[in-house]
């Protein structure tokens, strides 16, 4: 009876978009470019591509076939499979719990610039003036206008996670929107979900399509790709890349939170995720490149340059025409030949702007976005309509990605009896309002560092475990001769021998392999840092975690592995406790028979 | 007589030469950023438009320093170069070999900022005296900031809609259970009539009883 009534996608076109919004998030803007920049530019994409089809594609097709089979939420899959198992489930929730908590603090970030490009000047442009209307405000001089409002005006950061303060009132607003539209969008569940998805999936192509136009035209754009795409090969001879390559295919289909087993469970029993699952991990990495592209165009264009000349031709007294953008490097060689001691006086300001060691000094993650994109698009003319698309295409790819979170953890809710009597709105009411309430803690002035904290240990290492896990379960446990079957029943064909050879051997032992590294570097590694953001110096500085922060550390990874031997124990337990009371029954039976 | 005229003209043109030199203690530094400022439009600086400065100049510091006549002759430049930047002084109308102090000048620039700045088609960022800093313009200062605006209105759409999606659903539910009871009470009387009353259990599709 709960099998027929269970909500479906209205066509499978909805579920495609669900998984490639839910894939195609943050990450591919703002970490890969960063990898391919680090790893040796067009040589990283060999990796990249190896591990896709080794690893990231095998694993998205399993957990969407299991999904689609078992109908249920990650618990009551892995419950299903085997009882002890349930605990892989748990740790999914859990997990996806974790991201739900800090991932949203992300969106009302872009909420927030993008509301403060609704002026004449964008805010991040220009250093405010300070009280005695002498000058800029010291901070904001010491590090760029970008800097200090994203420091500032968006975070007001502490100096370290031990000092707090109050919940800053726009950030603190802005994240009530966020969970507002994302409670709006999984209201109810996924009839709105599928809805929904048809834009975010979609609208960052175009905002991205338009950047592309924007970003080739820009001064330097040539620079920056060229940069990018020259392969160093040297760089495959190092493992980290290996393993960069490995995790970013990994984390970027978003696997192990227990979301595509959820949106998988809404199909029809007949549908062709074979299919789905190579078109969208070729999308998310297709994307992923066209993103990289995109950023290097506007990479390349950096502002340095435009400073340095400025300085050559005030210093040395040139015409304004002999100095272009193009020939201002030249003329910093020429001058410094011909001119040493004077060049010696202005030698230690140009010293930061190199355009080699700019852009070898990659930036990723919120740096990248918020800092130096930000301050790509203050140099664009109409600079407030490229923040507005920009930030608007930050807020579907973040949107798209929570939506698919938030349904990893509200579908297994629902598998439990006490859950399912619920009504749909009331359930996810609750669930997005305590995600609310607890990432308010993220909007504090040591929000960010906790954030870091989380993004860094909350969702990485659990998921390769977890994920293991999972494909052990269901290859070896559940059985690669049923699962087969499953998939002729579904989709009318068995899988062929390239799913079989990774599924049984392949992916797990590149999972153990990443595993391995990942604890090997964590005990490596020492006391974990962060970088804490130093007023007076104007710039982040490598800071340790206190005691109490790497208690968390710990704990934050604990909870989510040690939730399959808990689990396991729990059913063992329970199982006793049963088996007990059957065999009392039995006797009372037979006695009275 | 006219040599003589001739000969002081010439040891006072010398002086004034002497008195403008870089990094004279009373002198500024200019530097115009035409091209920047002006692009295709710019024009180009020669000794007519350096005229133009200097009488700026002049009427800058007779509004400032009032009382006192001051003339082109007592504007003197010197060091033209080609990024068009030069330095100057201003004499004394009084007394030609005496300058002027740097925070007269300074102050009189200072007042006639914009009117040089106009003169020019220029902004303060592209006429620079080297040393003079712009008064900075006081920061636009919002009642609402324009950010909270633009949130209130899309909180209320987005409230607006949750409110819509809660209220029919609420308005489809109440709709289904008053359905739901009549139909119940139709299927009773069928019951009654057509079944013995026994529910058949082999008929049942119980999936958790068959679960893996």
């Amino acid at each position: 009876m709960e099998k027929d009534s269970r909500p479906k996608w209205d066509n499978p076109t909805q579920f495609l978009l669900a998984c490639v919004s839910y894939a195609i998030g943050l990450g591919n803007v703002w970490r890969f470019p960063y990898l391919c920049q680090m790893h040796g530019g067009g040589g990283f994409l060999i990796p990249y591509l190896l591990m896709l089809f080794l690893e990231g594609l095998p694993l998205f097709c399993l957990e969407l076939g299991i999904g689609q089979k078992m109908r249920q939420g990650s618990v009551g899959t892995f419950s299903s499979i085997n009882p002890y198992l349930g605990g892989v489930g748990l740790a999914s929730v859990m997990t996806s719990l974790y991201l739900c908590l800090y991932y949203n603090i992300i969106n009302a970030w872009s909420f927030w610039y993008l509301f403060n490009s609704f002026q004449s000047v964008l805010p991040w442009a220009e250093c405010p003036i300070n009280t005695n209307r002498t000058g800029p405000v010291e901070e904001c001089e010491r590090s760029s206008p970008t800097q200090y409002f994203f420091f500032r005006e968006t975070l007001d950061i502490s100096s370290s996670i031990e000092v707090n303060g109050g919940v800053h009132t726009g950030q603190a607003l802005c994240l009530l929107l966020a969970w507002v539209i994302t409670y709006l969008f999984v209201v109810k569940g996924v009839k709105s979900t599928g809805k929904v998805v048809y834009f975010t999936a979609t609208f960052p192509y175009f905002v991205l399509v338009i950047y592309l136009i924007r970003g080739v035209t820009l001064h330097g754009a040539a620079n920056g790709i060229k940069y990018m795409f020259t392969p160093k090969l040297e760089q495959l001879a190092n493992p980290t890349t290996w393993i960069n390559a490995a995790t970013q295919i990994f984390f970027s289909l978003g696997l192990g939170f227990g979301s595509l087993i959820a949106f998988a469970s809404y199909n029809e029993y007949n549908n062709n995720f074979e299919r789905q699952a190579i078109a969208v991990s070729l999308i998310n990495s297709g994307t992923s490149i066209f993103a990289s592209i995109v950023t290097f165009a506007i990479y390349g264009f950096k502002r340095c340059v435009c400073v340095t000349r400025l300085l050559l031709l005030n210093t040395f007294d040139i015409a304004e025409d002999n100095i272009t953008l193009d020939t201002a490097l030249d003329w910093v060689r020429e001058l410094n030949m011909t001119y040493p001691e004077k060049f010696a006086e202005i030698a230690d300001q140009l010293q930061t702007c190199d355009l080699e060691k700019e852009l070898d000094t990659a930036v990723e993650g919120t740096g990248l976005a918020f800092i130096v994109y930000s301050e790509a698009i203050t140099n664009m003319p109409l600079s407030q309509l490229w923040s507005v698309l920009y930030f608007f295409m930050l807020l579907m790819l973040g949107m798209g990605s929570m939506l698919g979170n938030i349904t990893g953890v509200i579908t297994p809710l629902r598998d439990f009896k006490f859950f399912s009597k619920m009504s749909n709105e009331l359930l996810n009411g609750i669930v997005c309002l305590f995600c609310f309430l607890l990432g308010l803690g993220f909007s504090t002035p040591s929000g960010n560092y906790w954030f870091t904290m989380f993004n860094d240990y909350g969702a990485s290492f659990s998921l390769l475990f977890i994920v293991f896990f999972e494909s052990i379960a269901i290859v070896y446990i559940y059985g690669m001769k049923r699962f087969e079957k499953d998939m002729e029943d579904m989709v009318g064909h068995r899988p062929n021998w390239y799913w079989k050879i990774m599924w049984k051997v392949v992916s797990p032992l590149l999972l153990l392999v990443v595993i391995t590294f990942y604890i090997v570097g964590y005990i490596q590694g020492g006391t974990p840092t962060y970088h804490a953001w130093k007023k007076e110096l104007g710039k982040t500085v490598v800071t340790e975690y206190p005691i109490f922060g790497q208690a968390f550390i710990g704990l934050l990874l604990a909870s989510s592995i040690s939730c399959l031997p808990i689990m396991a124990l729990y059913v063992f337990c329970r199982k006793r406790r049963h088996g007990r009371r059957d065999k009392r029954q039995q006797t009372v039976m037979s006695v009275s028979m | 007589m006219w040599k003589n005229t001739f000969f002081l003209f010439f040891i006072l043109s010398a002086c004034a030469e002497e008195l403008c030199k870089p990094d004279a203690s009373n002198g500024y530094k200019v530097r115009l950023s035409l091209k920047t400022a002006l692009g295709d439009d710019a024009y180009t600086w020669n000794k007519n438009e350096m005229f133009l400065f200097q009488s700026t100049l002049a009427f800058a510091m007779r509004t400032s320093h009032t009382g006192q006549s001051y003339e082109i002759s007592n504007i003197v430049v010197c060091n033209e170069t080609d990024r068009v930047s030069f330095w100057f002084v201003v004499t004394s109308p009084g007394n030609p070999t005496e300058l002027v102090e740097n925070y007269i000048v300074e102050e009189a620039i200072r007042k006639s900022r914009h009117r040089i700045n106009s003169a020019f088609l220029l902004t303060d960022k592209t006429l620079e005296f080297v040393g003079i800093l712009p008064t900075l313009a006081t920061p636009v200062s919002y009642d609402t900031p324009p950010w909270l605006i633009v949130f209130g209105v899309l909180m209320g759409i987005i409230v607006a809609g949750i409110i819509v999606l809660l209220a029919s659903s609420i308005v489809k539910r109440k709709r289904k259970t008053r359905r739901t009871d009549e139909e119940e009470a139709d299927e009773e009387t069928r019951v009654k009539t057509m079944d013995n009353g026994v529910y058949n259990m082999s008929f049942s599709v119980e999936d958790k009883l068959t679960q893996m």
